[in-house]
């Protein structure tokens, strides 16, 4: 399962960078894509940054236990903004739709080569993984923040001596 | 007032520079990191959350935290707090929940830290 996380993150935010090399974050000093996933982030990391992705990994189980090892897992990716305040926040919408049309973006096409990235560098598996369209869920509305879950489902097939 | 209060000192954990690599990003590489003590402050261990949980409050002067955030280029203080690793309490890191920033005359004076398990 661990390398299904990180293929789909390494994908994702590699594709983040060709699509919208702007959307940037700084954490511990360093300038870095937008996209992050939780729980590789410090638990007491503070609130979650505006106009960044995190990715959070949910439930796993068998698609078809009795006919295929194939598993599903869901992830969600969550993001807010404020918009900017030389608008006087009054572009949140616009700064949203730009967050959703970039998850849009980095989804497509849904599928990657699998990799294990455990000893430090990328290793083919020999497997692909592959994702459903994006759900996005209605806006979350909490002043002055506007935001957004989105909901993916990603396909894997386990490797038995992978952790 | 800090010191007439106890003047203790606090040590506030912080993440080195990360190297922004693909293994940090993927939980593989964990960054280093700086204990920095400042005082004085005071601290005081509030009543534990219903859940038992340990929470701790600390008052610390901008006139000691100023000259530390200064060294680490930060220009936004409470912001800074918050995302640091958290307070070393007994030996245990606490992370900081909320930072209140006293204000007067236009300058922050004092900040007032909750770290809770």
């Amino acid at each position: 399962m661990q390398a299904t996380k990180d293929t789909f993150y390494v994908t994702v935010r590699d594709r983040l960078v060709a699509v919208d090399p702007q959307r940037t974050i700084i954490i511990d000093g360093v300038t870095r894509p937008a996209i992050l996933v939780a729980e590789n982030e410090p638990p007491g990391g503070g609130p979650p940054l505006c106009d960044a992705f995190y990715l959070y990994w949910g439930g796993a189980r068998a698609v078809q236990p009795a006919v295929s090892t194939l598993m599903e897992m869901e992830c969600t990716i969550s993001y807010r903004t404020k918009g900017t305040d030389q608008s006087g926040n009054l572009d949140r919408g616009r700064a949203l739709a730009s967050l959703d049309n970039d998850v849009l973006a980095i989804c497509a096409p849904p599928n990657a080569e699998k990799c294990d990235y455990s000893t430090g560098a990328d290793v083919d598996l020999s497997s692909t993984i592959f994702w459903t369209q994006p759900v996005f869920s209605a806006l979350v509305n909490a002043p002055p923040y506007l935001g957004r879950d989105v909901s993916i489902t990603v396909f894997f097939y386990p490797e038995v001596n992978q952790t | 007032m800090l010191r007439v209060l106890g003047g203790e000192q606090i040590t506030v954990r912080l993440a080195d520079p990360s190297t922004g690599d693909t293994n940090s990003q993927l939980g593989l590489e964990p960054p280093t990191v700086s204990d920095v003590q400042i005082a004085p402050a005071v601290v005081q261990v509030a009543p534990p959350a219903k859940d038992g949980t340990l929470r701790i409050q600390v008052l610390v002067s901008a006139k000691a935290l100023q000259p530390i955030a200064d060294s680490y280029g930060v220009t936004n203080i409470p912001d800074w707090l918050l995302h640091s690793q958290g307070l070393l309490y007994h030996g245990q890191l606490v992370p900081i929940a909320t930072v209140v920033t006293n204000q007067f005359a236009g300058g922050e004076y004092l900040y007032l830290l909750t770290a809770t398990e």
